[in-house]
């Protein structure tokens, strides 16, 4: 087991699978912060990586296709805010509409744009490259995991200070943090909440997208139906059990992306699938158990 | 600036909240704002400041009409409002609470803090009125809190200053300085108009009042060609009510019984707390909020466990027993947020009215409710207190806040049981509603009921106690007896621990 874990290949795999859940939950992060409900991640998650395909297939570079899957994530930001703010639809409701949406769509979307079914490839789909990080890529253990991965992963990195910073410091970040908590203050400010939460969820959209892009193209070159296999729904988890603070949600999802990273490997070892298929939830049950636990501990006043 | 209204109506729905109204705010001047629960004040105010639009009638500043598209075209023209229940963000820092929606920025949309804070430091110098900018809001306490809300509305440079009962929620010390810094703005030519339910701060520092009942202004006059009686009279719209008188009375037998009871709190435990409480004795706690009041009314009531101790109704332990167990025991309670907990705000007045009694026997057959049963009931209480209500479909939110206090009062003391717990039971409520709030508790101790009266309003402690404890950092810092209680003994012990005496006086019921 410890071979396996000091095994460079897996350390490398983890990046692949920590990416789209923290670009998706950090997205989930500004919708928490900003006071709107939305576990739609899972629907942004795979028109982002259905869109990155088509994007990457047309324009033959994946820089487009990373475009491409921005805008389908912004747009599905755009659906849920006019549903959900404009029309007051419940939050819960729109999501799974949303997510309903989307995978319909794009089932749909592959057969009419691409005339195949469950899935598609094709070599005109351009793919992120790997950037290896001469120096770093020397780094017993850490150096495959850091170096030799896709840009969407260093640009996933970096989003966390800078959302982080966002935040804390900027316009925006400041009146995001309000809509979350006092929202009517913010009203009578002169500012519209739901103005800023439909940019909380514009936002949103970008980062759920580029997570979207990294699993069709940058993981691999192909889109598959309903792809995304539930990593929205692991960063909804991610998201509201460290409710939007980006350090910490950085940290769990390095732990789910490692987590689901071990399960694929572990596969191999003789293992049943349908028991390396439930890894990355019993360690999200493992993680909620442990922190309900120690919540309720710091409440009762014993752990100060 | 100088600001006319001329005829606003305001209507919500059928309802109109605000009736014609015609009313001119002068720079350099006090202009206090007074009525009952519902009589428009507020909405008035909300309208000027852009959060509520009027059907009719318009804003003139300056000789000049306006229209506000929003509340940032209000603060844009100089208007600036301290809100009843504050605006603020409790896990925000001072410095960002003030900023939030006028903050400076600088490259990028990065609010430029360095900026902000310099302001500050000016108008904290100018103005006297500082807080530590780097605290987190929420463990401020309400005055400081009030204090931020002041600064928030002269970083905007507001030249007209709208306070919704400002010192519903200070001591009294807060309270004067918080007058202090009013008429420092006074002095420097900025108009503000006080909303407040408080006649006695009326004639402390306003120049001029108006008088709104039901929507309509009833007067507006200068504070010298007024007198305090005749305020008071065209609140109400008639008579006044007479002062309470007290009959002497032997208490009865121990009603709850409370044994160095603790409950946890972040920081420092409260308690050990103890005390007796007898039938036909009103006990009251007095204390600035946040002295442990609250965590002893959720232990007693059930809402949270105590760490130790024990707590017993009518000689039964009840420290480890149930909400419902307690109540069926003998226990009612008036919470002091009737939004949240005291009523169910989505629900019909009828099914607040009977609320926890749907398992006796005149509401339910079986599984069922006697809807018809439960409406009726409503009715009796809404006759009975005197609710301002549609009637019993109506929906508690659509009642005003002393309306909707007259009702939870009414269904807790309508059960009649041995032990009441009111916490600050007119918190934000009329004086007609306070009048009938008091006399009811009163009555209840006259017929022989035990009452526990826990209230941030000294002057209500004052009036209906017999007993008064006084909580200081947690535990009881003295007693005084109902008669010779003074705002000045009991503000004493309310602030600090060493005043508290030492001695036998008072003390025999503290362990």
């Amino acid at each position: 087991m410890l071979d396996l874990l000091l095994d460079p290949s897996f350390a490398a795999s983890i990046p692949r699978f920590v990416t789209p859940i923290l670009l998706a939950a950090l997205g989930g992060a500004l919708c928490e912060r900003a006071g709107v409900f939305n576990i739609a991640l899972e629907g942004f998650l795979l028109t982002g990586a259905f869109a990155a395909v088509l994007g990457a297939y047309y324009s033959g570079t994946p820089y487009l296709g990373a475009a491409a899957a921005m805008a389908a994530g912004m747009a599905m930001g755009l659906v849920f805010a006019e549903f959900n703010l404009r029309r007051d639809g419940d939050a819960i409701v729109v999501s799974i509409a949303i997510n309903l949406l989307a995978a319909g769509l794009t089932t749909f979307l592959l057969r009419a744009i691409f005339n195949v079914t469950g899935a598609f490839s094709d070599p005109a789909i351009v793919g992120f490259g790997a950037i290896r990080l001469p120096l770093i890529e020397d780094i017993p253990v850490l150096g495959p995991m850091l170096s030799g991965q896709s840009i969407l992963f260093y640009a996933a990195l970096a989003s966390v200070p800078v959302l982080h910073v966002f935040l804390a410091r900027h316009r925006l970040g400041l009146r995001i943090r309000a809509a979350g908590e006092n929202a009517e203050a913010l009203r009578a400010g002169g500012v519209s909440p739901r103005r800023v939460q439909l940019l909380a969820l514009v936002g949103c959209g970008a980062l759920c997208g580029l997570g979207g892009a990294q699993l069709s193209i940058a993981n691999v070159n192909l889109f598959v139906e309903n792809m995304s296999a539930g990593r929205g729904w692991i960063a909804v988890v991610a998201v509201l059990l460290t409710r939007g603070r980006p350090w910490p949600l950085f940290c769990i999802a390095l732990l789910f992306g490692a987590v689901d990273s071990l399960s694929f490997r572990v596969q191999g070892m003789g293992l049943a699938q349908q028991f390396t298929d439930m890894m990355p939830y019993l360690a999200t049950l493992t993680v909620l158990i442990v922190l309900s636990w120690w919540r309720a501990r710091r409440a009762r006043g014993d752990v100060s | 600036m100088r600001i006319a209204l001329n005829g606003v109506t305001v209507r919500f729905g059928l309802v109109t909240a605000v009736d014609g109204v015609s009313l001119g705010i002068e720079p350099g001047e006090i202009h206090a704002l007074v009525g009952e629960n519902g009589a428009g004040k507020s909405t008035l105010m909300n309208m000027l400041f852009g959060l509520v639009k009027p059907a009719d009638g318009t804003i003139v500043i300056d000789g000049v009409e306006r229209r506000w598209a929003s509340p940032q075209d209000a603060i844009r023209a100089g208007l600036g409002m301290v809100h009843q229940h504050f605006m603020l963000q409790d896990s925000m820092s001072v410095l960002e609470n003030i900023v939030l929606c006028a903050e400076p920025v600088g490259r990028f949309g990065f609010v430029d803090f360095a900026r902000a804070r310099a302001r500050l430091d000016a108008i904290a110098e100018s103005h006297g009125v500082s807080v530590d900018l780097d605290g987190q809001l929420g463990r401020l306490s309400v005055g400081e809190r009030q204090a931020v809300e002041i600064l928030k509305v002269l970083y905007r440079e507001a030249d007209l200053l709208i306070l919704d009962e400002p010192t519903a929620v200070l001591t009294p010390q807060e309270k004067d300085r918080l007058f202090d810094t009013l008429r420092s703005f006074r002095a420097a030519g900025k108009a503000i108009v006080l909303i407040t339910h408080k006649l006695d701060e009326v004639m402390e520092i306003a120049d001029r009042v108006s008088v709104m009942r039901a929507g309509r202004l009833v007067a507006s006059a200068p504070l010298a060609e007024t007198s305090k009686e005749e305020i008071a009279r065209g609140i109400v719209g008639g008579v006044l009510p007479a002062p309470r008188a007290r009959r002497a009375q032997k208490p009865g037998e121990v009603v709850l019984s409370v044994d160095a009871l603790t409950v946890a709190r972040r920081g420092r435990d409260v308690g050990p707390v103890s005390f007796d409480l007898r039938a036909g004795e009103i006990v009251g706690i007095a204390g600035v909020s946040g002295n442990g009041q609250a965590e002893l009314v959720r232990a007693l009531t059930g809402l949270e466990r105590p760490r130790s101790g024990a707590v017993s109704l009518r000689g039964e332990r009840i420290e480890g027993r149930s909400v419902g167990e307690r109540r069926s025991l003998g226990l009612s309670y008036i919470p002091e947020d009737r939004q949240r907990m005291g009523l169910a705000l989505g629900a019909s007045v009828s099914d607040n009215a009977s609320a926890g009694r749907d398992d006796r026997r005149s509401f339910a057959a079986g599984p069922f409710l006697k809807l018809s049963a439960m409406a009726r009931f409503a009715r009796t209480l809404i006759e009975n207190y005197r609710i301002r209500v549609a009637g019993p479909r109506a929906r508690a939110a659509t009642m005003s806040g002393g309306n909707k206090q007259k009702l939870v009062v009414g269904r807790e003391l309508s059960r009649a049981t041995p032990l009441v717990i009111a916490e600050n039971p007119t918190w934000g409520v009329d004086i007609g509603a306070i009048d009938f709030i008091h006399g009811e508790l009163m009555r209840m101790r006259d017929a022989g009921h035990a009452i526990l009266l826990i209230s941030t309003e000294l002057d209500e402690v004052i009036a209906l106690s017999d007993r008064i404890l006084v909580m200081y950092d947690g535990v009881v810092s003295g007693e005084v007896a109902g008669g010779e209680a003074s705002r000045e003994r009991v503000g004493a012990l309310m602030t600090s621990r060493a005043a508290a005496p030492s001695g036998p006086e008072g003390m025999g019921e503290v362990a």
